[in-house]
């Protein structure tokens, strides 16, 4: 099978609710919320720690079974897991017994794809993320950054009209931060698939999103949809212009407001 | 062909000879002080030779025996490698099996941790007296002493999985098969060699120990009837022999998993 390039996805939230557990044990983990995403945008879910923002991405991907509501990817109700969308997770899923090239390789394999018909597309991405002369390495020899680019490499190498991001920068510094984040943003410009990003940075979302959904702390709720209106590309500068700044300022008081800033 | 500037093997030879002397000199300066202590030690609070031998008489005394000695080390060895690898081949589906079946789970695993717990040394008079003397108790009791640790961290292998490359193998619509094949079976081999390791150290313990019980042939036979003879030299070479059998089979198991998970962390640090 050759590659293919899919269309970007719409998704559509109805009152999805997460209970897990039951009883006595019982914790409410997000909703009941409502959200729709237009194919080609880029929506953030910003929200604290534990507020279940996680806990959506994965219904959405049809990992985590809801408990109420319905959840639409391209109008077709999710209902098991979604093969059409590229993931990145929280955690790496970089394989050691497997190079970077193998990695990404992963993907196409596990799908039953050719390989040698991705070759080029997966030259072009690796170099996309700066991974060039490192493609024969294993995870283990590069950092933690040059690993998240591999990952992300490995997550949209099928080329998903969707991609769903779980805070893929959450654990590096802030210098490579800011590399991935542009070459994410170039990505996104580029190929226009639907983004669903998680994270807890307020200026990482302003910064790459068209929207920003802000979610209570636990039980999270979809409580603000915040449109993003700056210029794109979005660099470091952007985050000096006032349109940047009152929006940080509008975000921070609503979690203010939560008691969580 | 090989180019100009490669090296010959022989001195690629010298060359990891060198190598391996720069860094284990010290345990080897060790292992000679050992050997020089007892033997002066031996000598000067002048312990008789059937009490403890000193280390220059048990190798000239056990070479005129060295016919016996290797064909017992194939008789144990034999016993050792086919009670191993029965475990090996039955231990590990078995595992794969449990990991993944509620039922077995709730019925076999309870019933495997139990019986981890009894000495499984203590049945071997009993096969012995089923079996007879030959190689069959034998291989039972390696068979037994191996199978446990080798199912039980199968189990936690198979079953380990992390959350985030289970959910990977989902997403990407992988049937089972090609799931374990690509991504559970590599990762669960790091946990599958603490079992190998742990039981091939064990394995020749339960050979031995079958052997002082009842048999006619083999090191622990050997031993058990050279010591009764007041023959404590040739007791240290059966000893010897026991020593690099171990070492050889345990070393065989360390080579495949270094050829295997090379990049296992573990592997690495030994590196």
């Amino acid at each position: 099978m050759s590659p293919t390039t899919a269309t970007s996805a719409s998704i559509e939230i109805r009152a999805v609710r997460k209970l897990f557990g039951s009883g006595a044990g019982e914790v409410h983990a997000f909703g009941p919320s409502d959200l729709r995403i237009a194919p080609g945008e880029f929506v953030s879910l910003l929200g604290p720690s534990g507020c279940g923002k996680s806990t959506l991405m994965l219904m959405i991907a049809g990992l985590l079974e809801r408990t109420d509501g319905e959840i639409f990817v391209n109008r077709d109700i999710v209902d098991a897991p979604r093969t059409d969308v590229g993931i990145m997770f929280q955690d790496s899923t970089l394989v050691p017994w497997r190079s970077v090239r193998g990695n990404v390789e992963l993907q196409l394999e596990l799908r039953g794809l050719d390989t040698a018909a991705y070759r080029d597309r997966i030259d072009d991405l690796l170099h996309s993320v700066h991974l060039d002369g490192f493609e024969d390495r294993s995870p283990y020899e590069l950092s933690g950054g040059m690993q998240q680019r591999a990952a992300l490499c490995q997550a949209i190498v099928h080329e998903p009209g969707t991609l769903l991001l779980d805070e893929p920068l959450g654990k590096l510094d802030a210098m490579t931060r800011e590399r991935i984040r542009a070459d994410l943003q170039d990505l996104w410009m580029r190929r226009r698939p639907t983004v669903v990003f998680v994270t807890h940075s307020i200026e990482e979302a302003i910064q790459l999103s068209t929207r920003i959904c802000v979610i209570t702390p636990r039980p999270g709720r979809i409580d603000h949809v915040i449109d993003v209106d700056l210029p794109w590309p979005r660099g470091l500068e952007v985050r000096r212009s006032d349109a940047f700044v009152s929006c940080l300022a509008r975000i921070q008081e609503i979690f203010h407001g939560y008691g969580v800033l | 062909m090989a180019m100009a500037s490669s090296e010959s093997p022989a001195a690629a030879g010298v060359r990891w000879l060198m190598r391996w002397f720069s860094r284990s000199w010290l345990f080897l300066v060790f292992f000679a002080a050992f050997f020089i202590s007892w033997e002066l030690l031996v000598d000067w609070l002048e312990v008789p030779r059937y009490i403890l031998p000193k280390p220059s008489t048990i190798v000239i005394k056990s070479s005129a025996d060295l016919d016996r000695l290797v064909y017992y080390t194939w008789v144990t060895g034999t016993e050792t490698v086919l009670g191993y690898a029965a475990a090996i081949v039955l231990a590990v589906p078995l595992g794969l099996a449990i990991a993944f079946s509620r039922f077995l789970r709730q019925t076999i695993y309870p019933f495997f941790v139990s019986i981890e717990m009894t000495p499984k040394i203590a049945f071997a008079p009993l096969f012995i007296s089923w079996l007879g003397f030959g190689l069959l108790p034998k291989v039972i009791i390696v068979f037994l002493v191996c199978f446990f640790p080798i199912v039980l961290n199968a189990i936690l292998a198979f079953g380990s999985l992390s959350e985030e490359l289970t959910r990977f193998c989902r997403a990407t619509g992988a049937g089972a098969w090609r799931s374990f094949v690509k991504v559970r079976l590599p990762a669960a081999m790091p946990q599958c060699f603490v079992g190998f390791k742990y039981a091939a150290i064990n394995a020749t313990v339960g050979a031995t120990i079958a052997e002082f019980i009842g048999s006619d042939q083999g090191l622990g036979f050997y031993i058990q009837i050279v010591t009764g003879n007041m023959r404590p030299d040739l007791a240290f070479a059966g000893i010897f022999f026991l020593t690099v059998l171990g070492l050889a089979i345990f070393g065989l198991v360390t080579l495949t998993e270094r050829l295997l998970i090379p990049w296992h962390i573990s592997v690495r640090r030994a590196a």
